[in-house]
């Protein structure tokens, strides 16, 4: 059955298409067919994270004026097949697609697609509406840091005013070493206050810089903290039968990661 | 259409049909339609509606009550004598009733969790079951009561009630109100792990530690 999944976050740079890109290529590694949509009108750069920026002839736009079919706006990944982007425009702005618009797209790819993923913009206006429209779950990205985490419990709430109730949160940027000092939210802080079902907590990592200037996602890096949090997240959105505990097993190892913390945290 | 042209409404003494006067016959009809199709079998034959209308066109009356008989519904014929039979009533109702039961307050009950962003206002007693997150905030006439963790603004008494009290299973808000008085949260908040009640005494917002 498919999946339409949007990552979303309120706050800007907390990793929305960061995380998009590693789920698409990690969802894509394991045998999943998927596309993903870029929904920044205007900003758009999901295509740069994935390397493909010098593939795209369409975009959403031009789908959705009807301009030409979705499939050849379709952008295939040059080393996992079964992963499409669909960019978005870079002259345009949010005002060029409306929630109408993108939902009828999601149904359009639903069928062909094992998960479509839809990379929401920063904020709370149209394009944030038009981005979660079609969306049957959403994934708050949020990091451990006072903003972020009161922007994603607006977003939670704003969710819930559209009846999407299948939410879920993923915690980026977490700096081990940092947390254990105190100086960095706590988890249990975050879950405290966001009472959602957490489905990963992913280290901040310099590999995520890197490969990502390298159109690369992390995901596929088992040197990388951060790319082996990324595959534990995809193999919880593929529903393998241990979500909760296995984060209660995450959380343990962090906690055990916090003990030795100045051992494996500083560089 | 904001407004519903046609109401229907059930009383002790029948039903009572309610019918716009502004909406022309064949929306009426139409509605009434609706109405009666959406539950067929509901309205049992023979019954009476009573027509309540400002100023209906005779002809339109005529209308409604050939439209209710081909349901095997009709019109009371003693639509104006029942009017003011009504509104006896609802004269001589309240007087007894305010004297016999003690005042009632009202709450208002919220089963979830108010996160930041959202504002909760009330007249009446708020009882919140869940959390209050910072940023969102919580405005009642009365008493608020938060079976969860208040890290929001709350506004206990805010048209004045001195007596009105704040109660949360872990009161820790950003600010916290009561009637014109405004305490803030210390810089460095300590995390409790038992219910405080907030309220005013000597002209002073106090907290205590409650069990419950």
């Amino acid at each position: 059955m498919s999946e339409v999944i949007v990552v979303t976050s309120g706050k800007g740079g907390v990793g929305k298409s960061t995380t998009t890109a590693n789920l698409g290529v990690g969802l894509a590694m394991r045998g999943q067919k998927v596309v993903l949509i870029d929904t920044d009108t205007g900003l758009r750069n999901l295509d740069l994270l994935l390397g493909l920026e010098n593939r795209i002839m369409y975009d959403l736009v031009d789908v959705i004026e009807g301009r030409v079919e979705i499939r050849k706006a379709l952008v295939r990944h040059k080393k996992y097949e079964n992963l499409q982007l669909l960019p978005t425009s870079q002259v345009k702005d949010k005002s060029a697609v409306n929630p109408a618009d993108l939902m009828a797209l999601c149904d359009e790819l639903r069928k062909e697609y094992d998960y479509v993923i839809i990379d929401c913009p920063a904020g709370i206006e149209q394009g944030f509406k038009t981005a979660i429209a079609g969306a049957d779950t959403a994934i708050v990205v949020t990091m451990p840091e006072v903003s972020a985490v009161r922007d994603a419990d607006k977003i939670i709430g704003e969710l819930g005013r559209s009846e999407k109730d299948n939410i879920k949160l993923i915690i980026n940027r977490i700096r081990p070493a940092m947390v254990s000092s105190g100086e960095m939210m706590d988890m249990d802080d975050i879950n405290d206050i966001l009472a959602i079902k957490c489905i990963g907590q992913v280290p901040d990592d310099i590999k995520v810089v890197t490969s990502a200037n390298r159109g690369e996602p992390v995901v596929g890096d088992n040197d990388s903290e951060a790319g082996r949090a990324y595959a534990n997240i995809v193999g919880r959105i593929m529903g393998e039968d241990i979500p909760f505990l296995e984060f209660e097993k995450q959380g343990f190892f962090t906690k055990l990661k916090k003990a030795f913390g100045i051992l494996g945290g500083e560089k | 259409m904001s407004k519903d042209l046609i109401t229907i409404k059930g009383g002790k003494d029948g039903f009572r049909l309610l019918v716009d006067s502004s909406a022309s016959m064949e929306q009426i009809e139409a509605e009434i339609k609706k109405k009666l199709e959406a539950n067929p079998g509901f309205f049992p034959e023979g019954t009476k509606f009573e027509l309540e209308v400002a100023d209906l066109d005779r002809s339109v009356k005529k209308g409604i009550d050939q439209l209710l008989s081909q349901h095997g519904l009709g019109i009371e014929k003693s639509g104006k004598k029942a009017q003011p039979r009504y509104t006896g009533a609802r004269e001589n109702h309240p007087r007894p009733v305010a004297q016999e039961q003690p005042v009632v307050q009202e709450m208002m009950v919220i089963n979830h969790t108010i996160r930041g962003g959202e504002e909760i206002s009330s007249k009446s007693s708020v009882l919140i079951c869940g959390n209050v997150n910072p940023g969102a905030q919580i405005i009642a006439g009365g008493s608020i009561d938060i079976r969860g963790t208040c890290r929001g603004t709350v506004h206990a008494g805010a048209w004045g009630d001195t007596n009105a009290v704040i109660i949360a299973d872990r009161l820790m808000p950003t600010q916290i109100r009561i009637a014109n008085l405004i305490a803030r949260s210390p810089d460095n908040m300590e995390k409790n792990d038992f219910a405080e009640r907030a309220y005013i005494k000597d002209g002073k917002i106090i907290i205590e530690p409650i069990e419950r």
